[in-house]
């Protein structure tokens, strides 16, 4: 009897006769409801910038917290789950630490990304000697890694619910992330200055939020190697937002 | 964690699955009671003695090497020190000789017994070298993930508390360490005594090790709640001096370190030999002039 593709989207561990994982396919969907997210890479820095949907004037917007540190020098830019990319960058935190324990050297934004993945990829029912309890579906997020490490210097590398990392020079997640990443692809060049990278991802938000851009509602990051990773303050957003 | 997972009447349908094959070595292994199944994150990070009873194992064979408890044991851990530390209006001065010895044997004259956890934290070492540093490093790592995870410093009280916990929960597994977790928080200067059998002590005052009772003795007799930072250094400085001379397992270097409202700067090593001859020249001065 054929079965229809609804008989395959309930497992997570169960492929379709056509070779789909329909779970992991539905939680990529996922991360196209989510805010925006950009990540540019450049030869001094990377930059993370998010936008931050306030979804009430009555909403605390410091509260909104879109951009995490990973350590001194890895920032993550996340879009989808929120509740998800929690669990995931408190892993990679981890990590990152166990990494400066283990060999007294800062972990590599590479490793730290595959880290990060090996958590995204865990799911399912897992086995009866697995002692920690296991996510029992895939991870709804997505993330941008910024980082800077001396073996490749500045990095982005962009992670997704099937536990898949890639490298982008520029990327943009979440749901105006198809704009977003034609305009990125538009103006985006390898010679870019950190400044000039912070106005394109500010701009590239710009054109694709609906609401209208503000220092409330965007968050924005840099990673550099002089100083790591740095949240920016309000006055800096505001800075970036003046020269657009 | 230490309890048996065993199941009487194991379900044949187990065989061959890895429930069954880690209850089969529960087994195998000394009955299986004590068998620890330890998880990262979790004390348990090193392994321990692949014996049916680790901690009476390690208490039989790695007890403190103080006392007579330890007079069967094959590995012999001896060792001494002179460190201290106090508090005063200026902050704090944490204070410490560089002598690392096994038995008559001085391994080394240049250990360093500060142990740096973070630009805001300073632990001191005594007693097993490794341990300290071990733990020491393993706290460093629990208060950056405290700083990433709820974006402000760790206080030094929380951060004593967690090697204590860890202390605590290796008693009596061997471990030997007298510590003084010393920093600058929101509340302030602050400084803790940490040892291995979970002990926590605030104070004003500490000096830790075998040179310990000279330096307390020089810390009694001259410590001051005003002293002057140049004072506090020279008080530091001799105590230090005072422990390496009358106690054979202090020596080398005196490194001192200063502990303000914007984290620790390293203030001197010096070689407590030339410390010996300023002070004697001091002496002979103040002799001439009575």
């Amino acid at each position: 009897m054929y079965l229809t593709r609804s008989e395959y989207d309930r497992g997570v561990n169960t492929f379709s006769p056509e070779g789909r994982l329909f779970q992991v396919e539905y939680a990529i969907e996922a991360i196209k409801l989510g805010s925006t997210a950009i990540g540019l890479q450049t030869k001094s820095g990377t930059v993370l910038a998010v936008e931050k949907r306030l979804t009430s004037t009555l909403l605390e917007p410091h509260s909104v917290e879109k951009i995490a540190e990973i350590d001194v020098h890895i920032g993550a830019a996340m879009s989808g789950l929120v509740a998800d990319a929690r669990t995931l960058v408190d892993h990679a935190r981890v990590e990152a630490q166990n990494h400066r324990f283990t060999y007294d050297e800062p972990i590599g934004v590479e490793a730290l990304t595959q880290g990060v993945c090996d958590l995204a990829l865990s799911f399912g029912e897992g086995s009866d000697g697995d002692k920690d309890k296991r996510m029992s579906r895939p991870f709804g997020v997505a993330l941008l890694i910024a980082g800077h490490d001396d073996l490749h210097g500045h990095q982005l590398f962009f992670s997704d619910p099937s536990g898949t990392f890639v490298r982008y020079k520029a990327k943009a997640i979440g749901a105006g992330s198809e704009g977003a990443q034609s305009t990125l692809s538009e103006s985006y060049n390898e010679d870019m200055t950190l400044e000039e990278a912070e106005e394109l991802a500010l701009s590239t938000l710009k054109q694709v939020m609906e609401e209208k851009i503000s220092t409330e509602n965007v968050e924005l990051a840099r990673v550099t190697k002089e100083k790591g990773y740095h949240n920016a303050t309000t006055e800096e957003v505001g800075a970036v937002l003046e020269r657009l | 964690m230490f309890g048996p997972t065993l199941v009487i009447g194991n379900d044949i349908l187990d065989i061959g699955t890895s429930k069954f094959d880690n209850e089969r070595d529960q087994r195998a292994i000394g009955g299986g009671a004590m068998i620890p199944r330890f998880a990262f994150g979790e004390p348990g990070q090193f392994d321990v003695p692949n014996v049916a009873d680790p901690a009476h194992f390690c208490r039989n064979n790695f007890a403190s090497a103080c006392g007579n408890s330890d007079a069967n044991q094959t590995v012999k851990f001896a060792k001494g020190t002179t460190t201290l530390a106090f508090k005063f209006d200026g902050g704090i001065i944490v204070s410490v000789d560089s002598r690392s010895t096994m038995g008559a044997y001085i391994a080394s004259g240049t250990v360093k017994k500060v142990i740096e956890i973070n630009p805001f934290l300073l632990g001191t070492m005594a007693g097993g070298a490794a341990d300290c540093s071990f733990w020491e490093r393993n706290l460093g790592m629990q208060c950056r993930l405290y700083e990433l995870r709820n974006k402000k410093r760790i206080t030094v009280a929380a951060a004593s508390r967690l090697l204590a916990n860890t202390m605590s929960s290796y008693r009596g597994y061997g471990l030997s360490m007298g510590t003084m977790i010393t920093g600058w928080d929101e509340t302030g200067p602050q400084l803790y005594y940490v040892d291995d059998d979970g002990t926590r002590l605030h104070g004003r005052y500490f000096s830790v090790g075998s040179g310990s009772t000279y330096a307390y003795g020089v810390l009694d007799t001259y410590y001051r709640k005003d002293l002057t930072v140049d004072e506090a250094i020279d008080l530091g400085k001799r105590a230090i001096y005072h422990a390496c001379h009358r106690d054979a397992m202090s020596g080398s270097i005196n490194n001192l370190y200063h502990v303000t409202k914007d984290g620790w700067v390293k203030i001197h090593a010096i070689d407590v030999n030339d410390m010996h001859y300023e002070y004697l020249e001091d002496k002979k001065n103040a002799m001439a002039s009575s």
